[in-house]
């Protein structure tokens, strides 16, 4: 059986602005579907990246297939099966949502305004499509912005920082709708986001870039696997003093979180050992995990960003400023 | 997959039929058309003698000056509100190739050409008829051009004053393609025509400069009118020569940045 190509594959991806490499020899490939992540500090060549897809930005070097068909040989065959959003949605403000819509679904094969219907009830604009995009606000431009990227069913939906400007409600509705499409109907979602919140809990796979490098792929399970050094442990009753502490030199150092618990950093990845020790010395244990490292952590520790540095937008809930109400 | 063309086409038929802008244009030359039937009564030059050379004489001052402003006006929006908005990116993320987006916007930038031509046209020949006759042109001595005569030259002078206005759109869009703000692109354009129009006298560049020829036609109409013997060769010769190479050069040189340019912020 030949095996499928990948929904998505850059090869050795380079633009160059100037003397400026906004990336640089980038290659990743998203699997049929998969759920993908793309993340990276500001600047770091997302954008560029993305605008390369639909050849809105020329590559200096490199190519890019969908679906195993090259971008640059035959354009419309590949962008056919793709659905994509970069950046803030724009729109003809002067029109409606609908006609945007329709004006959209045209350039595609057989969209029926069934399906339009369809997709304006799923992203909650049914009763507001007839307004004009003018009123909209952020976050029903950002809905109409990914109902456009569904029209005529694509296979592989490419969404630049969908949930900018959503509601904390919408942008789980918005994506929980997305990973069912995932699930039932086999689409392939690269989804750029710098709120990793979002990335850690609904991709399967993860790309991380910076200063146009791949710096990070892989699973977010793998990527996120928990620190097996530092475990955090809930006792009831009496708690570990500062003798048994520098009694055993595998904990480099314990830290009372609340009065019950308390974080350990052990010298080695052994976190059966405390236990076993904790139980010897007579503690009872009520609980014992190795701690969960964040995507924000994991991020950090990649592109070599400090916690100051890191854009104030990231890991935080999405912006509810704009919230579904529409501007006067 | 087969040519976008007439898919771009319609879409831009569609959101040119919803901007207010294109209906600004209509008004404007409808009004000017009004102001000049009142000025054309008290004028009563030999050339508003009869209605081919009331025509003649009101297209003559709408293209001189308020016709090629709206015109210039709408091309150079054309791609620029689209750049502008950020519009463009999800119009070329479809199956669709720059070319075809491109040469989409010139037609619906000539279509606008035409009808604002056509209504200007109509407006000025209703204006006509309340005063004079649509009939053969003479003197004291009898029928110089017969009715059929001057229709006919008259309508040659209609399809004759596109082909520089042609050119205008095509300069227009060339404007659009380069500056990526509407605002800026529309007042370069319109600021480039009148300092080319002002200039082009002083540097000895007026015999290269398609613009002459924008209101040549109407011109000549109005020597039908008063019974003379009009000449379009050779002159509509190198009319059209230059403004087709005008055209055609703007066309190529936009098209070609159009479609090799970055479309990233």
């Amino acid at each position: 059986m030949m095996e499928s190509p990948p929904a998505l594959a850059l090869e050795e991806v380079s633009k160059r602005f100037g003397r400026v490499h906004a990336v640089d020899h980038l290659s990743l490939q998203v699997e049929p579907g998969h759920m993908a992540g793309f993340l990276g500090p500001n600047g770091a060549g997302k954008s560029t990246t993305l605008y390369m897809i639909p050849r809105l930005v020329r590559p200096t070097h490199g190519r890019i297939s969908i679906f195993g068909v090259d971008i640059w040989k035959d354009y419309k065959k590949a962008i056919r099966s793709v659905g994509i959003t970069v950046e803030t949605p724009a729109f003809y403000e002067y029109l409606s949502g609908r006609k945007n819509l329709e004006l959209a679904a045209r350039l595609l094969d057989h969209v029926s305004p069934r399906e339009i219907d369809e997709i304006l009830e799923r992203i909650g604009l049914a009763e507001r499509q007839h307004d004009r995009v003018r009123v909209y606000s952020t976050g029903m431009k950002q809905r109409l912005g990914i109902g456009r990227a569904l029209l005529g069913r694509p296979r592989l939906l490419i969404l630049d920082e969908p949930t900018n400007g959503m509601d904390p409600e919408g942008t789980h509705e918005i994506l929980s709708f997305l990973r069912h499409k995932v699930r039932n109907d086999g689409l392939t979602l690269f989804i750029s986001s710098h709120l990793m919140s979002e990335i850690e809990e609904f991709c399967d796979t993860v790309f991380v870039i910076n200063r146009g490098h791949l710096v990070a792929s892989g699973s977010v399970k793998e990527l996120l696997k928990p620190h097996e050094r530092i475990v955090r442990v809930t006792f009831q009753g009496r708690t570990p003093d500062r003798d048994f502490i520098s009694r055993h030199e595998q904990i480099r150092k314990a830290e009372f979180m609340t009065a019950d618990t308390v974080e350990f950093t052990l010298a080695q990845d052994d976190p059966a050992w405390l236990n076993q020790c904790l139980l010897q010395a007579g503690f009872s244990v009520s609980a014992l995990a190795p701690k969960q490292k964040t995507l924000k952590e994991f991020f950090l520790s990649i592109t070599g960003l400090r916690h100051d540095e890191v854009p104030s937008s990231i890991n935080q809930p999405p912006a509810t400023q704009a919230g579904d109400k529409p501007h006067a | 997959m087969p040519s976008q063309f007439v898919t771009l086409l319609r879409n831009e038929v569609t959101k040119a039929a919803r901007r207010r802008l294109s209906y600004f244009g209509l008004f404007a030359v409808g009004l000017v058309c009004v102001i000049i039937y009142f000025i054309a009564g008290q004028v009563g030059n030999s050339a508003t003698t009869n209605a081919w050379g009331y025509v003649g004489f009101s297209m003559q001052l709408l293209f001189n000056d308020i016709g090629p402003i709206c015109i210039i006006g709408f091309a150079a929006k054309l791609v620029a509100d689209e750049t502008g908005a950020g519009t463009i990116r999800s119009a070329l993320a479809a199956p669709v190739h720059r070319w075809e987006f491109y040469l989409a916007k010139a037609v619906i930038g000539l279509l606008y050409m035409l009808v604002l031509s056509a209504f200007a046209l109509l407006f000025s020949a209703a204006l006509a008829s309340v005063h004079y006759r649509f009939g053969p042109v003479g003197d004291s001595v009898g029928v110089i051009y017969s009715r059929n005569q001057a229709m006919r030259e008259f309508l040659v002078c209609c399809a004759l004053s596109w082909i520089p206005l042609s050119a205008l759109v095509m300069y227009g869009l060339l404007i659009s393609t380069v500056l990526r703000n509407p605002a800026a692109a529309v007042a370069v354009g319109i600021s480039s025509l009148f300092l080319i129009n002002f200039t082009k006298h002083l540097v000895g560049l007026d015999p290269y400069i398609f613009t002459r020829y924008i209101d040549y036609s109407w011109l000549t109409l109005q020597q039908i009118a008063q019974g003379m013997d009009y000449q379009w060769r050779p002159e509509v010769w190198r009319m059209i020569e230059l403004s087709g190479v005008s055209a055609v050069l703007t066309f190529a040189a936009g098209l070609i940045l159009f479609v090799r340019e970055d479309l990233n912020n």
